[in-house]
């Protein structure tokens, strides 16, 4: 049978990214499907930890030894993705001290670099901290910005012949008997890339292999072919802080624990989080309490907190996995381990390997050992690469470090211009064209907003994610019509207004978990802007309403012919200081 | 020794400074604090009264035939329909030729930067060529380095709305501009003070550039439209040379925030209140109030540290909403921070917005409510103080956004604010 | 506290002036990224720059603000070289209207900048030292002022000042005074004259009884060194009212280091005078001050850019001039029936009045008095902002920035100009060649000279 493509990848977060990546360096012909954006599930929705390791010294060894692991490749493979910002482990006085102990001899026996810090050092690196900080440790955590790093990975396996369709929905699998050859895919708009208003189709593509790589949505592809895939979903909330108010990753250093992370994520900080189990990862409760949980319990740690401006909150859903018969109780105690569940050898159907669990500071390995297991399966020998060959932006580092070119900007917005973009800075940035800054919150410029779209279509998300664009302190209230206006040299009007609707819509989404005291200021501030000044919410274009124009003033003046509005019987004068020829 | 007038005004926005110059109008001396600048910098210029009903109908060709409709609590059901009228005359005097639209009770529908149109009862007379209902072909342009007017979208999106015109967008490089992150402020300066400027073909002045650039696109329009940069101390006089160059009426279309139509009415009017004689204290926060049995005694103004007595008869609370901050807010409540009247909200703050960004927001309503003499009431419909009014957008019970009625709010309520303080305070 | 056993001397004895700067770690810890909260990006700051309006290399106060210091990390060092643009003139801190702390951001970045980035060895930056230090300058010049003034008016002094310097060669040096403020002030008998006429003062008005009533000046140093007859003005004003006063050791204010990121110099003058004048306060007094950005600088940046003892306490016990007589005294009863002959006047609010809210005062106060004539000149920005337009790069930022001053100043009346603030001053005399007054003075006419005058 002739297979439309050799290999087939449900799922574009970070797992299935790297899965099409690695295959496709092997020279495996591979087709990566998504259903939203790429990083659209669980990897667009975590805080941006990489790990050290060190949150899972004490409870699962084997975890922490891959993290340090993986976390020191990434530093070198995807740079421009990762700040490594260090980590702390903060013991306050009422946190246990044998627990402190464990913590600092599991990093050690993992080959983790720790040491002790005092109160007063861990406060000297982040000043911050609450004054009663008892001491800390001190590890290599860092942060790593997910959506940069998916969307590295998709860049380099379509670069190496891949396939990648985003708004495409697997619908179902086709089984022949004991054997999935391939799936049934609905395209949002497209297939290609997106454009707003471009119907959809459904399509089916054969392959002949499939890797369900869908994370917390893996239990909901097996279904489509009875196969079981006992994935636990666990939900947990994450709060966006408008600014830094650390620098270092600041961990609580206790046994486990709701709230007891915040992580520096670019522009911002990030706190988290909860744990708890949901039966649907597409429909679970976004409570109230998580949000003040993660401001009250970690302003313990970083007291500014109590009154900082939160711009966001989000949930994301961890794809948690254990083997059948383990019958864990509490999510928080399910491990953070991957597994790869080979449907022939599991319930006797070829073709289709799933994998789930883990962890985005481990994608790159989880990719490498079921490419490995693909490979093995296709009798395809090549060796997996992604270790050593850095991705797409974070090439030859160094040299954008000394060249010091700043494209005409100003340097903040170079310097994070460049940070986001890597090496990839002189060919997006060095035009002779006018480039204003676009989105002032996170300083990007016009530029770096067309690159994106040339990447991704008229999806304003998908430039989101890529750019950070509309992800700062406004949330797009000063942006979203700007952003939207720079479809216009390839898009018509409709499909660049239907962008606008819908990035305005997604920012408004995350907002209404922070809508108190600045950021609700801020959301009226929006909200008057779009409404009043652009009249977006009453605007006759969208609602299809016809207006009777004549029914409306046409102005005092009125030379023109056209009729005018009712005169009041106070009436007016005429006036006669309009210069020119009518 | 408290600083003494007949009137304090706090706050120094279209409803403060419109009470303020109401109240002048009487025997009276009137003083107006404000502490940052306002809101009306963030506006279009356009006064709004209302464009469409707080349950969505309209556009409303008149807005006085729903005028008399609202709900109770409205702010314009406190004043009344008569009060709209005269503070809009009140308007039209203040503003002299400066503003348009008084000429007749219907709205006029002013193409917005985005290509929407907005209906809006009085605008800057700067607006007035390029009103929707005007059937005259149109040329809009746009800027290379001002990505919030992209003119080729806007003309499109005109269009689809169904304007009774053809209308066609450019982008051009303005002359004079270097960098790519120049403040509209400065677009204004070149224009108002006709720069120097050189454009590679030797130094030359602004205007007739600008001019010569605009009219290389122009293909028998009659009008053209252009972001709000016009000038802005010498606003007629740029968009009077221009229309003289081009030969062809020239007008804004209204933006911001920045927003120099905003800014303009804002300069026209602080103006005003010198001619009419009112104290005008800024850039110092009213902090604090001493009353007794119900009457404020003075307000008590921080002057970077020092706590200073501030007195008068009556007082005038128009301290903005939730962007002036005159409304604030915390994570368990919605509040007035000044004089702590009350503000009607729901106790979950999950209930003070709806999911769709323009969805029906509870949040947009927040204010205090007030009695038919705009005194603010506690929870059980007493009055706060017999000497405190509140107008603007401190005032709840209407959604600005939605109905397009914020500044005919402000201007009714601080109208009458003012009138009844002076009446008291004279 | 008594500052009569001090000879005239100003305090400029020390040799510590210009020390090399050290890197000072102030600058670098603090962290004004939490200021970002406050900001909602209406812009309203970037429409009030008087700097941004008239040159688009400046990016106006928004991003020079909150949005670069949002945009930073802690290992991040680079600071856009355009915060140099900034003219310091504050109006943006009145402007936001959602309290962002934008001049505090703007005085740490430069701080930083000069710091980190900024050449020592540069031309620009012991310019920039010269100017913000003017006190030195003046110190030296005021020991011969005959002499100073003649070289410093010469064309080749001022040709050398702009090749050498970078000094702008269109301005003149201000006239040193040929008596000091503190050497009139020494001559007249210091704090024990002081003592005794406030009290006569007292006696005549039929307040014997009272707590002593005491003040310490803050003269800064522009009304020691160079117009002495508004710190003479003040002193007798207060007098007149019954109140002693003090005027202890001081240095400089800090305003033109700020503006020059020369925060060390600054914090060193600080140092001096923050205990001198708490001392004051101790005795009772406030601090009043002639100059309205001296005020502004005790009042507001100290307590924001220095932790030191008991720099909250002299912020809130500050006052300008006119301000504590108003709150204080029933000035306006005082006024009622006394005549001033003086010209018409046009006056100008500086924009470090305005942010103190005194943008009002000197006209609501002086129009009580019969025969004064006060018209306002509007709103903008003078555009010197203090040593910003002697630079020669900044001048004719400076005079485009003033044009609107200067213009409406022709369009008053008045012949002659009045501002609370030295360099304004210096601006309205460089663009009219008016005559300029400062509010006390004509307060002093009224109480002291005109025919009802006691």
């Amino acid at each position: 049978m002739a297979y439309d493509t050799t290999v087939l990848v449900i799922g574009g977060g970070s797992t299935g990214c790297g899965i099409a990546r690695d295959l496709a360096m092997r020279g495996v012909e591979v087709t990566l499907l998504e259903r939203g954006n790429l990083t659209h599930g669980t990897t667009g929705r975590m805080h941006g930890l990489l790990h050290s390791g060190g949150r899972y010294a004490v409870s699962d060894q084997a975890s922490a030894r891959e993290c340090i692991d993986e976390n020191i490749i990434l530093r070198d493979i995807a740079g421009h993705c990762v700040e490594m910002t260090g980590g702390l482990f903060v013991q306050r006085p009422e946190d246990p001290d044998d627990y402190f102990q464990q913590k600092l001899s599991g990093c050690k026996e993992c080959d983790i670099p720790a040491r002790v810090l005092s109160g007063g050092e861990a406060r000297e690196i982040e000043p911050h901290l609450a004054k009663d900080v008892k001491r800390a440790i001190e590890v290599p955590d860092g942060a790593v910005d997910p959506f940069r790093l998916c969307v590295a990975n998709a860049i380099d396996a379509e670069r190496h012949g891949a396939r990648i369709e985003t708004h495409a929905e697997v619908i179902d699998l086709l089984r022949d008997g004991d054997d999935i050859y391939g799936v049934t895919v609905r395209h949002d708009s497209g297939p290609g890339k997106r454009t707003h208003k471009t119907p959809g189709s459904t399509e089916d593509i054969t392959a002949e292999y499939v890797v369900n790589a869908s994370g917390a949505w893996a239990g909901q592809i097996g279904d489509m072919a009875d196969l079981e895939v006992a994935v636990r979903p666990s939900k947990g909330v994450m709060t966006i802080m408008n600014v830094r108010q650390v620098d270092t990753v600041i961990n609580r250093c206790r046994p486990k624990g709701d709230a007891d992370i915040i992580v520096p994520h670019e522009t911002t900080a990030i706190l988290g989080t909860t744990d708890e189990e949901v039966s649907d990862p597409d429909d679970y409760p976004e409570a109230q309490w998580e949000v003040d949980m993660m401001i009250d319990t970690l302003s313990e740690l970083v007291p500014i907190l109590q009154d900082a401006r939160t711009i966001r909150s989000f949930w994301g859903v961890r794809p948690l996995y254990e083997p059948p018969g383990t019958g864990t109780e509490d999510p928080t105690d399910i491990t953070r381990d991957f597994f790869l569940l080979d449907h022939a050898e599991r319930d006797g159907v070829t073709g289709m390997t799933s994998i789930v669990g883990g962890k985005l500071t481990t994608y790159r390995l989880m990719a490498e050992q079921i490419a490995d297991h693909v490979c093995a399966q296709l009798g395809h020998q090549a060796s997996c690469a992604t270790a050593d060959e850095p991705l797409p932006g974070s090439e030859n580092l160094e040299a954008l470090e000394t060249a010091m070119d700043d494209f005409g900007l100003r340097s903040p917005v170079a310097r994070r211009s460049k940070q986001r973009l890597g090496s990839r800075s002189q060919e997006v940035l060095d035009t002779n064209e006018p480039n204003p800054v676009i989105c002032n919150c996170e300083s990007v410029t016009r530029a770096e907003i067309r690159d994106a779209i040339e990447q991704s279509g008229s999806d304003l998300n998908a430039v989101r994610i890529r750019t950070r664009a509309s992800m700062g302190n406004c949330q797009g209230g000063f942006c979203t019509h700007l952003i939207a206006n720079e479809l216009v040299d390839e898009y018509d009007e409709p499909t660049a207004r239907a962008a606008y609707d819908e990035l305005l819509q997604e920012r408004w989404k995350g907002q209404r978990h922070a809508l108190w005291g600045e950021q609700l200021s801020q959301a009226m501030l929006s909200y008057a802007l779009h409404a009043t000044t652009f009249n977006a919410d009453g605007d006759t274009a969208r609602s299809g309403q016809a207006i009777d124009f004549a029914a409306f003033d046409s102005g005092q003046s009125d030379s023109s012919g056209g009729t005018t509005g009712r005169a009041t019987t106070d009436g007016g004068t005429q006036r006669t200081d309009q210069g020119g020829d009518r | 020794m408290a600083i003494t007038d007949d009137v304090l005004v706090i706050g120094g926005g279209l409803a403060g400074i419109t009470a303020a110059l109401s109240a002048a109008e009487y025997d009276t001396q009137v003083r107006l604090i404000s502490y940052k600048q306002s809101t009306l910098r963030h506006a279009s210029g356009l006064i709004d009264v209302l464009g469409y009903t707080p349950d969505g109908q309209g556009p409303l060709a008149n807005p006085f035939d729903t005028l008399e409709e609202l709900p109770v609590g409205h702010p314009y059901e406190r004043v009344g329909t008569d009060a709209v009228r005269d503070a809009l005359l009140f308007f039209d005097a203040v503003t002299d030729d400066a503003y348009a639209g008084g000429h007749t009770d219907a709205n006029a529908l002013v193409p917005t930067s985005s290509g929407a149109v907005k209906p809006t009862a009085r605008y800057p007379a700067g607006v007035e060529s390029g009103l929707a209902s005007d059937p005259r072909d149109t040329l809009l342009v746009g800027f290379e380095r001002l990505p919030e007017f992209n003119a080729p979208l806007a003309a499109a999106h005109l269009e689809a709305t169904g304007v009774p015109f053809d209308v066609r967008g450019v982008t051009l490089d303005f002359p004079g501009i270097r960098r790519d992150d120049a403040k509209v402020i400065r677009y204004a300066h070149i224009l108002d003070h006709d720069e120097r400027v050189d454009i590679g073909r030797g130094e030359t002045v602004a205007r007739p550039v600008l001019a010569a650039l605009v009219s290389d696109h122009l293909d028998g329009e009659s009008r053209v439209g252009f972001p709000p940069v016009l000038g802005d101390d010498n606003h007629d006089v740029v968009r009077r040379d221009l229309e003289e160059r081009l030969g062809v009426d020239v007008f804004e279309v209204p933006s911001g925030p920045p927003s120099l139509p905003g800014l303009r009415l804002e300069d026209l009017l602080y103006d005003a209140l010198e001619e009419a004689g009112v104290r005008v204290t800024t850039g110092v926060e009213v902090v604090d109030y001493d009353s007794s049995n119900g009457h404020i005694d003075h307000a008590v103004v921080d002057r970077t540290g020092q706590r200073v007595p501030y007195q008068a008869d009556e007082y005038v609370l128009a301290t903005g909403g939730l962007v002036g901050k005159g409304i604030d807010s915390e994570r368990e409540r919605v509040f007035e921070p000044l004089f702590d009247c009350h503000v009607e909200h729901a106790g979950d703050r999950y209930e003070w917005f709806d999911g769709d960004a323009f969805g029906d927001h509870p949040f947009a309503r927040y204010g205090v409510s007030v009695d038919a003499e705009l005194r603010p009431q506690k929870a059980d419909g007493t009055v706060e103080f017999e000497n405190l009014r509140a107008a603007g957008s401190v005032l709840g019970g209407y959604d600005f956004a939605a109905e397009k009625s914020g500044s005919g709010v402000s201007l009714a309520t601080g109208f009458i604010a003012g009138v009844r303080a002076g009446e008291v305070g004279q | 506290m008594s500052d009569a056993a001090h000879t005239p001397d100003d305090g400029v004895s020390s040799d510590d002036e210009f020390d090399p700067i050290q890197v000072f770690p102030e600058s670098t810890e603090m962290d004004l990224r939490p200021g970002a909260d406050d900001c909602y990006k209406c812009s309203t700051c970037d429409t009030n720059c008087p700097v941004a309006e008239v040159d688009d290399d400046f990016p106006g106060p928004k991003f020079q603000g909150p949005e670069q210091w949002r945009l930073k990390r802690t290992e991040d060092h680079d600071i856009d070289d355009s915060i140099l643009k900034c003219s310091n003139c504050m109006r943006c801190d009145n402007a936001c209207p959602s309290e962002v702390p934008l001049s505090q951001m703007h005085n740490t970045a430069r701080g930083a900048y000069v710091d980190e980035q900024m050449n020592k060895l540069s031309r620009e930056y012991w310019r920039n030292r010269l100017l913000s230090n003017y006190r030195i300058m003046a110190h030296l010049g005021s020991k011969v002022p005959r002499l100073t003034n003649f070289v410093m008016g010469l064309g080749v002094t001022r040709a050398f000042n702009e090749k050498v310097l970078g000094i702008t060669s269109e301005r003149e040096f201000p006239d040193f005074a040929t008596e000091t403020f503190r050497e009139w002030w020494h001559n007249r008998g210091g704090a024990a004259a002081s003592r005794d006429r406030a009290q006569a003062a007292r006696t005549s008005r039929g307040i014997d009884g009272d707590e002593p009533k005491r003040i310490a000046y803050f003269h800064g140093c522009y009304s020691n060194y160079n117009t002495p007859e508004v710190g003479k003005a003040l002193v007798r004003v207060y007098e007149h009212f019954g109140y002693e006063v003090l005027v202890p050791k001081q240095r400089c204010s800090g305003t033109p280091m700020y503006a020059n990121g020369m925060l060390q110099d600054a914090k060193r003058a600080a140092d001096t005078n923050v205990p001198e004048l708490a001392a004051a306060i101790d005795e009772g007094a406030d601090i009043i001050a002639s100059c309205t950005s001296c005020s502004m600088s005790l009042r507001q940046e100290y307590p924001e850019l220095f932790d030191i003892e008991d720099v909250e306490r002299v912020s809130n016990n500050t006052w300008e001039g006119l301000e504590f007589l108003r709150v204080h005294e029933d000035l306006e009863s005082e006024l009622q029936g006394t005549t001033a002959d003086v010209p018409e006047l046009a006056y100008h609010a500086p924009c470090h009045a305005r942010n103190q809210g005194l943008d009002g005062q000197a006209i609501e106060v002086l129009s009580v008095i019969d025969g004064v004539d006060v018209e306002d000149v509007g709103d903008s920005c003078s555009g010197i902002s203090g040593t910003y337009g002697w630079k020669e790069e900044n001048y004719d930022t400076s005079m485009k920035i003033g044009e609107d001053m200067f213009q409406h100043m022709e369009g008053a009346s008045g012949e002659t100009g009045m501002t609370e603030c030295p360099t304004c001053s210096m601006q309205m005399e460089h663009g009219t060649g008016y005559e300029i007054r400062h509010p006390l003075e004509i307060l002093e006419v009224a109480l002291l000279e005109g025919p009802e005058a006691a």
